[in-house]
């Protein structure tokens, strides 16, 4: 993990009625970024300034050594992408696709592509067009992986899937995952997705990254503490309170920094400690992104 | 640049438009055997089907294989290949103007022949019919300039009426240059300074169309 795969320095891209700003990003090689951002926060900007096919107006990106526009041809070699805007030529078949992306690549693994074919459950002869949206997005999963990329980039892959579709592409990608050892950025509005996958996390809204960490110190460190206050006592004076919920009495309050000497720190306060609840990261996320909203505004 | 990835993209839009060339290559040669029949009604239907089926191909596939990419969304999958904007440029533009010179020399160099053969001797109208198709090559370079830089099917076709239009004007204004009309209808073959000029001046403005579409693809900084 001391390499760094995806890099971007104080990477900001305006466009009339929407500004990436100042991105900082680390992706270490063999790690499992979740990117995670509201529909138009910016994370299909972010993904295809990484690319090299939207050019930042400021700030450095490097994609596995390569400087970003410039280095594009030679950075996409190693580079598998899946986008939810991305179709196949719908009058060809998957195996004339497989045939193009294996002439067009120096590591494609026909082995491989085989294996995925089976476990995808997708036909080579049938055309893109006949194939269900599920299939679709399995067929384009299948072209990225055979190509054995060291990076693999996934732009909401999941999106517009029903539940049972979007179900079997998650299951069976973290099949194909789990024996690989391989730096994915994989993006999403739907944290339960990318919960699921990833083992680095990042929030990203109106074009500013949040806040970045591993996934379990996101969910370690966050937490709801249920308190009961004595009449007209104040809340406890700690650390990362992000929010404050619930009534006078009975106040929730959402802490960034939850440590459990806390708990004896609200005892000291007078205040009792019903219950600390984890959260998921879908209400760390809607947590996150509500406290920098109200910064923002005031 | 790296060719051989041009080479294969060029292949790639070949396989995929390799119906409507089937097509266009069956309307040119239905066109040239009713130009070979020999009468000046049949020489004229001929003449206007070959227009047609040239002028109809060049859009259709500069739509198809431009347009059509990013409309369909099947640009962000070629661009997640490992190929340049320059190579994605050269091998559309290469693509389209192979795509249209095949049909295009068959019917012309057959037009050419039909006329050199024909027992009329209309040979003084070689040299018209050289720039008016030559005229649609152009056309279809401006096409495929427009189509490959605004990626917009509202300006592609926009472009179409008015390559068109253009087709006729300057067939009119080709036909009244008085160094041209003197010979058209004669039965000998005679190149003048005009039509050589104007000969070279279409070639020149479809080089320049195109080495603009690759100047304008090097600025693009937004490719999806």
């Amino acid at each position: 993990m001391n390499e760094i795969s995806v890099q971007f320095e104080a990477v900001s891209k305006r466009y009339p009625h929407f500004v990436l700003e100042n991105i900082h990003l680390k992706l270490p090689t063999g790690s499992i970024m979740g990117f995670i951002g509201a529909n138009g926060a910016g994370k299909s900007t972010t993904i295809r300034i990484l690319m090299g096919l939207v050019h930042q107006d400021s700030g450095q990106v490097h994609v596995l050594g390569h400087p970003m526009p410039a280095g594009q041809a030679a950075a996409k070699r190693d580079i598998g992408f899946v986008s939810e805007d991305m179709r196949l030529y719908g009058p060809a078949t998957l195996a004339w696709h497989m045939k193009f992306v294996q002439s067009m690549v120096p590591n494609w693994d026909a082995p491989y592509a085989e294996k995925l074919l089976q476990r995808f459950d997708l036909k080579p002869q049938q055309k893109i067009k006949g194939l269900s949206h599920g299939q679709r997005v399995k067929a384009a999963l299948l072209l990225a992986l055979a190509r054995r990329p060291r990076l693999l980039v996934l732009d909401e892959p999941t999106t517009g899937l029903d539940p049972i579709a979007r179900h079997e592409v998650l299951g069976e990608l973290m099949a194909v995952l789990a024996d690989e050892e391989r730096t994915i950025l994989f993006s999403s509005h739907n944290t339960q997705d990318v919960e699921q996958i990833s083992d680095q996390i990042t929030f990203i809204d109106r074009g500013q990254i949040v806040d970045t960490d591993g996934k379990e110190v996101f969910l370690d460190r966050w937490r709801r503490l249920r308190l009961q206050l004595q009449p007209g006592a104040a809340l406890p004076n700690l650390p990362g309170i992000i929010q404050v919920g619930g009534s006078e009495r009975l106040p929730v309050l959402t802490i960034n920094c939850f440590d459990p000497a806390m708990l004896s720190a609200c005892q000291r306060w007078g205040a009792t400690v019903q219950a600390v609840d984890s959260m998921t990261l879908e209400e760390i996320f809607v947590a996150n992104v509500h406290s920098r909203r109200e910064q923002v505004t005031a | 640049m790296n060719l051989s990835i041009v080479y294969r993209l060029v292949l790639k839009d070949w396989y995929l438009q390799r119906l409507s060339i089937l097509i266009a290559l069956a309307g040119g040669l239905l066109g040239m055997g009713v130009v070979a029949t020999g009468s000046s009604a049949s020489f004229i239907l001929g003449a206007i089907a070959l227009v047609t089926v040239i002028i109809a191909f060049g859009a259709n596939n500069a739509i198809a294989t431009m347009v059509n990419e990013r409309k369909e969304q099947t640009l962000p999958f070629v661009m997640s290949l490992p190929i340049s904007y320059r190579e994605y440029t050269a091998s559309k533009i290469l693509g389209h103007l192979i795509l249209f010179l095949i049909p295009w020399l068959l019917i012309t160099l057959g037009s050419l022949a039909m006329l050199w053969i024909s027992p009329d001797h209309k040979h003084g109208m070689i040299p018209y019919v050289a720039i008016m198709a030559t005229e649609m090559l152009v056309g279809s370079c401006l096409i495929a300039t427009v189509a490959l830089i605004t990626e917009s099917q509202p300006w592609t076709v926009a472009c179409i009426m008015v390559g068109n239009v253009a087709f006729n004007i300057v067939g009119y204004i080709v036909a009244h240059i008085p160094s041209i009309a003197r010979t058209l209808f004669g039965a000998t073959l005679q190149w003048n300074a005009a039509s050589v000029g104007i000969l070279l001046a279409e070639f020149a403005a479809a080089a320049l169309m195109l080495t603009l579409t690759f100047v304008f693809q090097a600025r693009k900084k937004d490719f999806l």
